[in-house]
């Protein structure tokens, strides 16, 4: 597939928006069809072999979400070269350091049967 | 009736103003445009554009009560009081309610609203299909009144990169069009951050088009057709 | 908009203009997602406090005293309904479904509402 310079921010919008959509839907429904959420529930969903990849995805979904909007914002209330490519690092800078921090918690738990 | 009308005279004023005015309205006055006109016998200082007077040229195009409308097809029935008349948001005051259209109209022109078609000319002309004519309702129709593009917040930050509602529709007029050769150059010029994708889809634009067009509709079929050709 | 040396007026007083229900659903969908970006670090924190320990994780549900607790609940409750309505309404509107001005209008409508309704219930279990 072939991506274009303009469209590509529109499908990354739509696509983890779709992703989040989903992971949401199938967490709500895991959560509510078993026993109330204590810890040992919580830690066993997500260090699992699948609930991990699966809470790293969303968040990877949520991030990217995140950075196509916020640029969205930007790119229109904020003119200033200048000021524009300051609040855009930072917006980058906080979504990275949300990524990284997400994979080492779930790297430092991750513990898949056997 | 009482109306209340912003005033700016570039010579004169520094900064504009409103000015209220009362008038009672004749008998054969039936549109905002009949009261505006009767108005200017009163203060022949009162500037705005107007020609056709039926909704087909689309120069009385102005802010009306905070909506963007044809002074020529709102009807005085139902004008909530005082009547509030601005120029159309975003756009350069010129004098009083006439605004500067020139970046409107160079978008407008960037988007080349005529027929290309590197085929060899027919014999007669260029025949369609009752299905492939039908594709062009709902576009044609556009008189270019800018009512859209000045009532949609895209536009209003980016009134110099992002081609407005008016703009795109008239440009998913000539995509639509089966004798048109000229799609893929014309989605090129489109594929961009700010030329179509500034589009939030928040409607304004078909919320207030006089002629009840839908100039979202049309660049939601841009996007689809971005994505067909990309896929 | 006028450019910079352009001395000539320019009408956009925001709050002199009226805008459409999908205009105000539209901009509640940026600030609700400016907000949701915000949450994002303390949700990222919040998950790694959830997995340190069954003590961490009983913390985190008292980690705010009780009138902030309540009060950012309850705005998070709001902003993520809103968002997520929001976002399904324009998926859909994408691929042509509740296009039409009419329901364009009335979609919005019940994004707002539902929202705001998320946002009471919140604020109740909160307070309850």
């Amino acid at each position: 597939m072939r991506l274009f310079r303009g469209q590509r921010a529109w499908l990354v919008q739509r696509i983890s928006a779709l992703l989040v959509l989903a992971l949401l839907a199938a967490g709500g429904l895991a959560l509510l069809l078993g026993p109330p959420l204590d810890h040992a529930r919580w830690h066993a969903l997500a260090t699992g072999v699948h609930g991990g990849p699966l809470i790293m995805l969303l968040f990877a979904a949520l991030c990217a979400h995140a950075w196509v909007g916020m640029r969205d914002i930007v790119l229109d209330y904020v003119q200033p070269r200048a000021l524009r490519l300051s609040v855009l690092t930072l917006v980058a800078l906080v979504l990275f350091a949300v990524l990284v921090r997400v994979l080492l918690t779930l790297a430092a738990h991750f513990a898949p049967p056997g | 009736m009482k109306l209340s009308i912003y005033r700016f005279n570039p010579e004169t004023d520094d900064r504009p103003r409103m000015q209220a005015y009362e008038i009672e309205p004749e008998a054969g006055d039936k549109k905002l445009l009949d009261v505006l006109m009767r108005l200017r016998t009163v203060d022949d200082s009162l500037s705005f554009r107007r020609s056709c007077r039926e909704g087909v040229c689309g120069s009385d195009a102005m802010n009306i009560n905070g909506r963007n409308g044809l002074a020529c097809l709102t009807a005085l029935a139902g004008l909530k009081e005082p009547v509030v008349l601005r120029p159309l948001p975003g756009f350069p005051v010129i004098r009083d309610l006439i605004v500067d259209m020139t970046q409107f109209f160079a978008h407008y022109h960037a988007i080349k609203p005529y027929l290309i078609n590197d085929g060899p000319p027919p014999e007669r002309e260029h025949l369609q299909t009752p299905e492939q004519r039908a594709r062009l309702d709902g576009l044609y129709e556009c008189i270019l009144c800018a009512c859209c593009s000045a009532f949609c917040p895209s536009y209003w930050w980016n009134p110099d990169k992002f081609i407005g509602p008016s703009g795109l529709l008239q440009a998913y007029r000539f995509i639509a069009d089966s004798r048109d050769t000229a799609t893929a150059e014309r989605l090129d010029y489109l594929d961009d951050v700010y030329r179509l994708y500034r589009c939030r889809t928040i409607m304004n634009c078909t919320e207030v088009c006089p002629k009840g067009l839908s100039p979202s509709h049309a660049i939601e079929r841009i996007r689809l057709a971005l994505l067909q050709r990309s896929s | 908009m006028a450019k910079p040396g352009d001395a000539r007026p320019v009408f956009l007083d925001l709050f002199r203009i009226r805008f459409p229900i999908g205009a105000i659903a539209s901009i509640l969908h940026r600030a609700s997602g400016v907000l949701l970006f915000l949450a994002l670090p303390p949700l990222a924190l919040g998950l790694e406090m959830s997995l340190r320990g069954e003590a961490q994780f009983e913390a985190l549900r008292s980690l705010l005293p009780a009138p902030w607790r309540i009060v950012i609940g309850t705005i998070l409750a709001w902003a993520a309904t809103h968002h997520l309505l929001a976002g399904i309404r324009h998926l859909l509107m994408d691929v042509g479904v509740g296009s039409a001005l009419g329901t364009a209008r009335a979609s919005a409508r019940a994004v707002l509402a539902i929202a705001l309704l998320a946002a009471l219930f919140a604020a109740w279990r909160g307070l309850s």
